[in-house]
């Protein structure tokens, strides 16, 4: 009896999974799309195609989390002002990095091909692979679900995470301030008014 | 008519559909307490910083200059072309693929990648068609870089090539023992055809360029140091290609809470 029982957890806690894994797939699916079909668009605006993906982004990524994790050290330092504004900052960066990086994928066909749950960290792996005429390319998405919603917390292009660069990267040029956020700010700053130029051009 | 309808309604649908989570997300914070700062190693081992700076920033001009045009030429080709060459540069890749599976003691891999090359070098005319990942043999990539690394060599410091891009010291000894062990390379020059191979090194440079355009482009144009997030997209992706696992277990998960106020 206490082995049907057994038997019955882990069937029941399988189950609830993959539903897990599945009900977050289907949210990322959505999301991207949005994204997608902003730049397939062609009558909208470059400005407000932005806006919509930025949006999104902000939406949909732990965007403050993110933002002090890469921001290592300098964090604790900071006062809460500075803090407040490099969040904003951090999160149009987020937002450029993405919206540029769908951009290329807009014309492709995509498909959600695997989705498994990481129990160590708790968080579920969704693959996205993108198809071109020559190949294909997968992108990971990192997911996890805070009270009842999910929160994109990295993604990984050929084994690339884009939280583990953009933190080598803050962690470079944070070092070239002394690690005070808020001459960082000014820098990070300048580079999203670069981008951005860049992106709506 | 139909067209002048649909378009306002779309925006409003888009619109309303970005703002339906828009004030919960404004709510989401952090604990600064809640997440490690120490756990993933923000510096790699780089003793020659100021050259390697000024070769990338060479390499950069010569990539906007030359490479990128050239790819995106490429790119622009009939998709089965593109796939002839791409599995051409790869089938005369693999003898030396299945030498450093089996120097890294991967039995079944090099017994695949085998069945891959005369599959292909064959059937597929002299590699031109992939008729091998049809029948299931994947192709799979290993160098003398990850060989040494298997082996336990460790990184040394890193290096930026003069137009080969990003290596550190292990993956350039083992990028000259490729060039010097490559039965095709010296097939070529002991037949007085020398020039084979600095054209197939040229072709191989072109095709890995035109895969990754859009990624390429979307690191240059958002970073606030290019050169770091190159070198640090570099080591990640070696990492991943010599441990041979899945990318989920390699890559520390960034201790990221999420909580609402």
């Amino acid at each position: 009896m206490r082995i049907f029982y057994l038997l019955l957890f882990f069937i029941f806690s399988f189950n609830s999974n993959n539903l897990f894994a599945d009900e977050a797939t289907d949210w990322l699916k959505n999301e991207i799309d949005k994204i997608l079909i902003s730049y397939q668009n062609n009558e909208l605006p470059n400005e407000n195609r932005f806006l919509m993906i930025e949006q999104t982004i902000n939406n949909n990524f732990a965007g403050t989390g993110i933002g002090k994790f890469v921001a290592g050290e300098a964090w604790q330092k900071a006062s809460k002002e500075t803090k407040k504004e490099y969040i904003k900052n951090f999160k149009r960066h987020l937002a450029l990095n993405i919206a540029s990086m769908m951009r290329g994928y807009s014309n492709q066909k995509y498909k959600l091909s695997q989705s498994k749950i990481d129990q160590k960290n708790n968080i579920i792996l969704i693959d996205m692979e993108i198809f071109s005429d020559t190949g294909s390319v997968v992108v990971t998405w990192r997911v996890k679900k805070s009270k009842e919603r999910y929160f994109v917390i990295d993604l990984m292009v050929a084994d690339i995470s884009l939280v583990v660069t953009k933190r080598s990267e803050f962690n470079s040029m944070l070092k070239n301030v002394d690690y005070n956020l808020l001459e960082f700010n000014k820098i990070l700053y300048d580079q999203n008014n670069e981008s951005y130029k860049k992106i709506i051009d | 008519m139909k067209s002048k309808f649909c378009y306002p309604v779309f925006i409003l649908i888009t619109l309303l559909a970005f703002n339906l989570y828009g004030a919960a997300s404004d709510q989401v914070s952090t604990n600064p307490d809640d997440f490690e700062t120490s756990q993933i190693e923000d510096e790699v081992y780089d003793p020659l910083e100021p050259i390697n700076r000024a070769i990338f920033s060479f390499n950069n001009v010569a990539d906007k200059v030359i490479l990128e045009p050239v790819a995106k030429g490429y790119r622009k080709l009939p998709s089965p072309i593109q796939s002839g060459i791409n599995n051409f540069l790869s089938n005369l890749r693999t003898p030396l693929v299945v030498v450093n599976q089996i120097l890294q003691g991967q039995g079944q891999n090099a017994v695949e990648s085998t069945g891959r090359f005369f599959v292909n070098s064959t059937v597929g005319v002299f590699g031109l068609f992939d008729f091998a990942e049809k029948m299931g043999l994947e192709e799979k990539e290993e160098d003398f870089g990850q060989t040494l690394a298997t082996w336990g060599v460790g990184d040394g410091f890193y290096i930026v090539l003069p137009l080969f891009g990003p290596s550190n010291l292990r993956d350039t000894t083992g990028m000259v023992m490729t060039m010097m062990t490559d039965p095709i390379n010296a097939y070529a020059v002991s037949e007085g055809e020398a020039w084979i191979v600095p054209m197939r090194t040229a072709a191989n440079a072109v095709d890995q360029r035109s895969k990754i355009i859009d990624e390429v482009n979307a690191l240059r144009d958002n970073s606030l140091d290019y050169y770091v997030a190159v070198r640090s997209s570099y080591y990640q992706n070696r990492k991943a290609a010599i441990n041979n696992v899945d990318d989920t277990q390699l890559t520390p998960v960034p201790l990221i809470s999420i909580e609402f106020e």
